[in-house]
This record gives structure tokens, sequence and C-alpha cells, in this order.
């Protein structure tokens, strides 16, 4: 399998009853307060969390009051987990304060990020006081806020390992190693899909793809037997057929996904009619 | 370094933890800095990616990407000896050496000068901040450094004023 921790067998957890802002919910033992709000629909920023990935607590944004028997104090709720009687507020002026500041930061750190100064902005943050980082070249376009949650997903759910931390404190940026082509990236995406402010460049150009923000990794494209087009980088999608029983592989290998589900529907048409020989 | 003489290495710390740190230390030691090509044959060795030695390396300011020269001269930028004019000591000595004492490329503080004969790094706090400001030279300690006795330390190492 390809996504070696996300599948995770599901063993559902003890139901518990949790209060957030004053309402009462349902969830599950083991479930974290973050993923109770998203399911619920009540806003808690967050930047470094992603439901198939363990908890990290990185972004410090998703912080909220909690406690029992009235006594409370500052998590992070993508770390806290629901217990029986766990009492959340998500917004007091202490958590709203130390978010503004947070935020202020983040201006800094990413000063060219849309998604942070619409998320700065609702808690009144228009500028920051601290010292912008502004780099002319940079792979990211002043858009990173170091989450993680690219290196992670790289790492450990796709499983290339691809790009990394690089350097530390205010250096740190996240890159392919030596800042050369990598090898490991599959070319898979998944990189750009879970950052938060959509600072990962990719372009797919002729028979590549090209990510342009790890140093112009490049990967060969596979193109449809049927239709010619570039549907998924080379590698993946052999491994992912692999993934599929063999009979299943062979008849679909080289065909991108609409060409697939025409190839499909045309056989199920034609075994209808009685027409198809070797219809299984 | 060679195939065998890594294994050497990758045999003596052949424990879960620590592992990666104790063999990275050890190939600094030997060839004085990290060289690209054995990153890339330990971590086919060690089955790690590459990307984590990487991250390993360029965090730790013990590890160098680059060759460094003959002598090691470490100025600490630690608040102590920052109060006490170390900044001034950096500058002087990147005058001396010919080099310019900015950021190295790897984000990390290292220059070399072009003969190989010096690198200036920098650390924070060598925890000798009772002689600030503190410059070390292949591990021996100068405290109460000045931009006017910095020749006679160099000197000690074989640099001659006229050379740069
Ligand atoms: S590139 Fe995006 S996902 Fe990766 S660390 Fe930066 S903000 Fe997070
Ligand atoms: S989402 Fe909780 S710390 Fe980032
Ligand atoms: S600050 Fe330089 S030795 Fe402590």
């Amino acid at each position: 399998m390809i996504y070696g921790s996300a599948g995770k067998d599901h063993v559902p957890g003890k139901p518990v009853r949790v209060t957030i802002n004053g309402r009462q919910y349902r969830a599950e033992e083991g479930e974290t307060v973050l993923s109770v709000a998203i399911r619920e629909g009540i806003p808690i920023p967050h930047l470094c969390h992603e439901e198939s990935l363990d908890p990290y607590g990185a972004c410090r944004l998703c912080f909220v009051e909690a406690g029992k028997h009235g006594k409370r104090e500052m998590v992070t709720a993508c770390t806290l987990r629901v217990a029986e009687g766990l009492e959340v507020t998500t917004d007091t002026p202490t958590v709203t304060k130390h978010r503004a500041i947070l935020l202020e930061l983040y201006l800094a750190e990413a000063p060219k990020s849309e998604v942070i100064k619409e998320m700065a902005a609702r808690y009144g943050v228009m500028k920051t006081r601290f010292l912008k980082k502004m780099e002319t070249d940079d792979p990211l376009g002043g858009k990173c806020v170091l989450c993680g949650l690219c290196v992670r997903a790289c790492t450990e759910i796709m499983g290339a390992g691809a790009i990394g931390f690089i350097n530390r404190g205010p250096y740190t940026e996240v890159n392919t190693p030596f800042l050369e082509p990598s090898a490991d990236c599959y070319g898979c995406g998944a990189c750009v899909k879970v950052c938060p402010t959509h600072a990962i460049v990719m372009e797919d150009s002729g028979s590549e793809r090209v990510m342009k923000s790890w140093s112009g990794t490049r990967v060969p494209l596979a193109q449809c037997d049927c239709c010619g087009r570039y549907y998924a980088p080379k590698e993946l999608a052999a491994r992912t057929l692999s993934a599929l029983d063999p009979q299943l592989e062979r008849e679909l290998a080289g065909l991108c996904p609409s060409c697939r589900g025409k190839q499909i529907a045309e056989r199920e048409i034609l075994a209808r009619q009685g027409g198809a020989g070797n219809h299984a | 370094m060679d195939s065998h003489a890594l294994d050497a290495i990758i045999a003596r710390y052949d424990v879960p933890d620590g592992r990666l740190l104790g063999i990275l230390s050890e190939v600094q030691e030997q060839e004085g800095y990290i060289p690209h090509d054995v990153l890339v044959m330990l971590s086919e060795k060690l089955g790690v990616r590459l990307s984590r030695l990487y991250s390993l390396v360029t965090f730790y300011s013990f590890f160098s990407l680059q060759p460094v020269g003959e002598h090691m001269i470490t100025v600490c930028m630690g608040t102590a000896c920052h109060v006490k004019g170390a900044e001034m000591v950096l500058s002087a000595l990147g005058k001396h050496l010919g080099i310019e004492t900015g950021m190295a490329q790897d984000g990390k503080f290292a220059v070399t000068t072009e003969d190989n004969k010096f690198t200036v790094t920098i650390a924070r706090c060598f925890g000798a901040c009772s002689m600030a400001p503190v410059l070390s030279v292949d591990g021996n300690l100068y405290g109460y450094a000045t931009p006017e006795n910095l020749p006679a330390i160099l000197a000690e190492f074989g640099w001659r004023e006229h050379e740069s």
C-alpha cells in the first residue's frame, strides 16, 4: 500500500460528551478536540493539522482553553484528546491575544501569503512589528510558514521522503537535499495538496511534471494509450496499478482515468447487449 | 573515504538510538566535513532518506558541508561576547584573512580562506563569558580578544600580515 499511515484500521472509541463553547457534542474517545470542532463546524484556526497524519502541534494557532471541573489551561486543540466532561472554550480573551501575536509572527515569516493575511485580518492584525522575511529567490515565494505538513505528507503518507527541513532557526527552509532535483520525488503532489498557504509550485509541461519549488525536480508523466493525454506520474501510476489485481492491471494499464471509465462503460454496455465475448 | 571505511563506522553505531549523529560525527571528524557523495552513500547503506540526513547535517553547527581549512577559528557570538564587542573582532578577523564574514551559502556561518589555511565560524557561548569576547583556534581558547591582539593570535598559526 502506498498510503502507509493513513488507512489504519479504525477501531471506534468509547462515546464521550464534550462541551465546546457551552454546547455539548458527542465524540469518540481518542478523537482530538480539533477534529470534533472541524466536524461540527466550530472555527478554530489551524495551519499544521491534517486528519490523515498524527497530531503534531507545530503552528500553535489552534490554542484553546480547556479543562475539567473549572480548572483551565491553554492547550493546542489538535493535540488534545477528548474525554468525558471536558470543557473547551475556543475564543477567550487570553486565547485571542496569543493568536494575534502568533499571526503577527506569521505575517513576518510568510509576508507574501494571502491565507495568512486573511487569517490575521480576522484578528485585527493588519501589519507586523517583526522583521519580515524577504528573500528574492525564495522557491516558496515568501509564503511558507514552516508548518511541516509537506515534509510529513511526503515522508509519512507517501513514503518518498524527497523533502526535509534544512538549516535551523531563522534560516530554516523546506527543500530537497543539497537543493538539487530529487530522485526520491514521485511528483504525486501530496505536498501541494496539504500546504495550508499554497506555497508550493508544481507545473505539468508536456511529458513532464516540474516541482518548481523543489529545486526544479522533474518527474516523467505517463501517457494514455487511448487519448494520448499525460495523466499521472509514470512511477506512481505503475505503483498504484501493481496494487490492483493482476487481471485488472493488465486491462487498465496505460489508460488515463477518463479513457478507463469509457472502456469499462463500453464493455458493460456490450455485455448487457450480449455482445461481449470475454466479459467475465 | 571508501565503502569499507564507511562500513567500519556504521558497525560501531549499530544501535537504534543516536546512530545517525554518531556516524555523521565520525565522518565529519575523519574527513573534516561531510562530503556530498559520502552522505549519499550513507543514505543507501542505512536505508535512511537523504532528506533526513541532510536535515541533520544542516541543523547541527558541528557539521560542515564544505571542506574546512587547516585551522578552525570559532568566534563566540553569545550574549556576553556580543556585548563585549565580538562583532568588531569578527569583522577585524575577516579583514586580516581577506574573507567576507557574511553568511555561508548553506545558512551556516563558515567561511574558508582561499589558501585553505583558515576557516572562520561562529558559536553561541563557549561558557567562558568571564573572558568575553572569546574565540577559539583549533580548540585553544583565547579570551579578551580585540581587533588589536588578533594578529598575535593568528601569527601562532602561521598567519603573516603581508599575506592578505
Ligand atoms: S511549504 Fe507549505 S506545507 Fe510545506 S512547510 Fe511550508 S507552509 Fe507548510
Ligand atoms: S493545528 Fe494545532 S498546533 Fe497547528
Ligand atoms: S557569550 Fe561568549 S563565552 Fe559566553
